[in-house]
């Protein structure tokens, strides 16, 4: 292993990088934008906000009451939907997936119930929904939830049941606390994986390895000068991450020694996986497709973007065979439970996995013509 | 065939060098010797096993049996030391695209380790007003021409050129011919791999021809042509049917060629006074004539179809 070797082959890759705009989007642009459109649409505010058309057909002191009762936690917004409109035709025509119809008689019934105590007395408020909107089962669980508040409250006795949440979280966390070490992962492996690829199959297709087979350049010069390009890059593209995540979105994430060992543990997995993956791309083209291949289904399944949790358990079982899953969970448990032994478990998994990739790889990746 | 014992005026010895891919036998015995300070052109068709023997002799690629030995060191025993003492442009020679010329010329020469003088470099290769452009933008003859001197960083004993001038137009192949011309004059030992016989013929001191994985001669360009075609081609401009059939009668072999004149080979003056005599006398046309020496080309030729025959009746027995 020569430095200045090493050196000459490090200088050579950072200027081409620097160079290549399209890389530069891909591998800093890219991871950042993501964050911030992510972060953007799923971060929660502090109170859930809501618009709900009403029809009030009943115009009386004890109508105006019961949209107070919805309105006062701002959770959600009232729209008057005039009296003379059928609710299921505004519902179609204002695109609304939740109209809420108080009936004319609502005063009357609830002076019945409330004043004259007649408990054989229940009033009817019709709701007009979308069942095939994704956010209608939300807006429909705090409208009931609302209504048995109400209900409670009616009978003048305090509730025997209540719940007390208790986090497993130290902290209040957000979505995007949750995200942002997925994001790191996800930059990381594309990088690695990808730039190993098109690198690789950049020297055998253009034959550039024919001419560097004829130089002192070795194959550990080769392989080391790779991985710390992809360090460099990977440090990089973390801090860009890091950065706008905190600007933007003031993250609350532990940075400790363990995210540099991570990362410098799930470089080495994704570049031994590209030089492993070098025989079946041998073209820039199929370089790409069979990247793409990999890389797909490694970042839907890992749980990246959302929980492992969430999906079926043959594919928890199998998102649990993918290292990526091991990298996340690793980042996660150090930057955001700040849990040293669940990162020493997942962190060991990604390490064992990439020693044995990288060392399969290395014995793989030929230094010469032999192609 | 020439193939001198090996000693230490030589550059380059093989010995016996066969390379096999599968059922396929690429080289098959191959022996050769290359001199210190001479140009050596390595000729023959494609799919000959020319490239093949040349890129095991550059170390690129490791025989099958048979030994190569480049500078007296075994090159594979030994490719790293034979690799800092040689200079290679590899068959389409291709560098990092968005390099330029003088950044792909310096990342070579800290490979090597060595204090290139990359100016000295651009002006051998007429490259100096192409410093700043990058790989991706340059011409196919540029490209060759930054090979040739990324080949020549290291100061290198022995330069390997293969087909350093495929797919260049006819300027860009002279300027590459003036920059093998330079080395030559330098003192450098030169392995031109070609199958352009008009560059061998002009730059090479000694020829050696492959078909089919087999050397079928080695020699200096005119003692080929000497041994190999003894005879004098006489070309004859006339559209006149009855002329080639005449010519036959006489006992030459004539052919018409697609521009209508008469190709006829001939051993001596005598034999083309005796052909013109007789054109005279019938009173047939004739618009001009040209004698001259046979070339490497047709040596190539007839050596390639040669062995190709003889291997041809060698697999049918």
């Amino acid at each position: 292993m020569t430095p200045r070797i090493i050196a000459a082959n490090l200088t050579v890759r950072l200027k081409s990088f620097y160079r290549e705009k399209s890389a530069m989007f891909f591998t800093l642009a890219f991871p950042v934008i993501l964050v911030l459109v992510f972060g953007t649409i799923f971060t929660k505010p502090e109170h859930l906000n809501f618009d709900l058309p009403v029809q009030d057909l009943s115009h009386s002191a004890a109508s105006a009451r019961l949209l107070d009762a919805l309105t006062t936690d701002h959770t959600f917004r009232i729209t008057p939907v005039p009296a003379g409109v059928d609710a299921t035709q505004y519902a179609r025509e204002h695109k609304q997936n939740l109209v809420l119809v108080v009936p004319e008689n609502y005063a009357v019934l609830e002076a019945k119930r409330l004043g004259a105590g007649d408990v054989s007395v229940s009033v009817r408020l019709m709701y007009v929904h979308d069942p095939s909107s994704t956010s209608v089962n939300t807006k429909i669980q705090v409208l009931d939830a609302i209504v048995a508040a109400m209900n409670q409250r009616m009978t003048g006795t305090p509730p025997f049941i209540t719940l007390v949440a208790t986090s497993i979280l130290s902290e209040q966390y957000r979505f995007i606390e949750f995200f942002v070490p997925g994001i790191i992962a996800m930059a990381i492996m594309t990088s690695a994986l990808g730039n190993a690829l098109n690198m690789n199959a950049e020297l055998l297709q253009k034959g550039i390895l024919r001419k560097l087979a004829t130089t002192p350049i070795t194959r550990t010069d080769w392989l080391v000068s790779s991985i710390l390009y992809q360090l460099i890059l990977s440090i990089v593209s973390t801090v860009a991450i890091l950065l706008v995540s905190y600007a933007v979105f003031d993250v609350r994430l532990h940075i400790g020694a363990w995210l540099p060992l991570i990362v410098v543990i799930e470089v080495i997995a994704f570049v031994g996986i590209g030089m492993l993956l070098t025989p079946f791309a041998k073209e820039a083209e199929s370089a790409s497709a069979v990247g793409n291949a990999f890389l797909f289904p490694m970042m839907f399944l890992s749980g990246t973007f959302f929980p492992v949790e969430m999906m079926p358990p043959l594919l928890q079982s199998f998102a649990k065979l993918l290292p990526l899953y091991y990298v996340n969970e690793a980042l996660r448990a150090a930057m955001v439970f700040v849990d040293d032994a669940a990162t020493l478990r997942f962190a060991g998994v990604a390490a064992g996995f990439a020693a044995i990739v990288f060392v399969a790889g290395t014995f793989k990746t030929r230094w010469d013509g032999e192609t | 065939m020439r193939h001198d014992m090996p000693n230490s005026e030589h550059a380059i010895v093989v010995e016996q060098l066969c390379k096999r891919y599968g059922t396929l036998l690429a080289v098959d015995g191959v022996s050769f010797t290359v001199a210190r300070g001479e140009l050596f052109a390595f000729l023959g068709p494609n799919g000959a096993g020319k490239s093949t023997t040349a890129e095991i002799i550059e170390t690129i690629r490791a025989p099958t049996s048979g030994r190569v030995t480049v500078l007296g060191m075994d090159v594979t025993r030994s490719k790293a030391k034979v690799v800092r003492r040689i200079g290679v442009l590899p068959q389409d020679f291709s560098s990092f695209d968005r390099l330029t010329v003088r950044e792909s010329l310096s990342y070579y020469a800290q490979v090597f380790g060595c204090d290139a003088d990359v100016d000295a470099l651009m002006d051998l290769t007429h490259l100096r007003s192409k410093a700043n452009a990058r790989f991706n933008t340059l011409s196919g003859g540029l490209k060759q021409r930054l090979g040739i001197a990324a080949a020549l960083v290291n100061d290198p004993e022995v330069v390997f050129l293969d087909e350093p001038t495929t797919g260049l137009d006819p300027h860009a192949r002279h300027a590459v011919w003036n920059v093998l011309k330079g080395l030559k004059d330098r003192g450098k030992t030169v392995f031109l791999t070609t199958h352009y016989m008009d560059e061998a013929e002009l730059l090479a001191d000694t020829v050696a021809i492959i078909s089919k994985g087999r050397i079928v001669a080695t020699d200096s360009p005119a003692r080929l042509t000497e041994q190999h075609a003894n005879h004098m081609w006489l070309t004859l401009g006339s559209s006149d049917a009855a002329a080639p059939g005449l010519i036959r009668q006489m006992g030459f072999d004539a052919t018409r060629s697609s521009d209508e004149s008469i190709g006829v080979p001939v051993n001596n003056a005598d034999d083309v006074r005796a052909i013109l005599g007789e054109i005279e006398r019938a009173g047939l046309s004739l618009r001009g004539m040209e004698v001259r020496k046979p070339n490497l080309e047709e040596v190539f030729l007839k050596l390639t179809e040669e062995h190709d025959s003889d291997a041809a009746n060698e697999g049918s027995k």
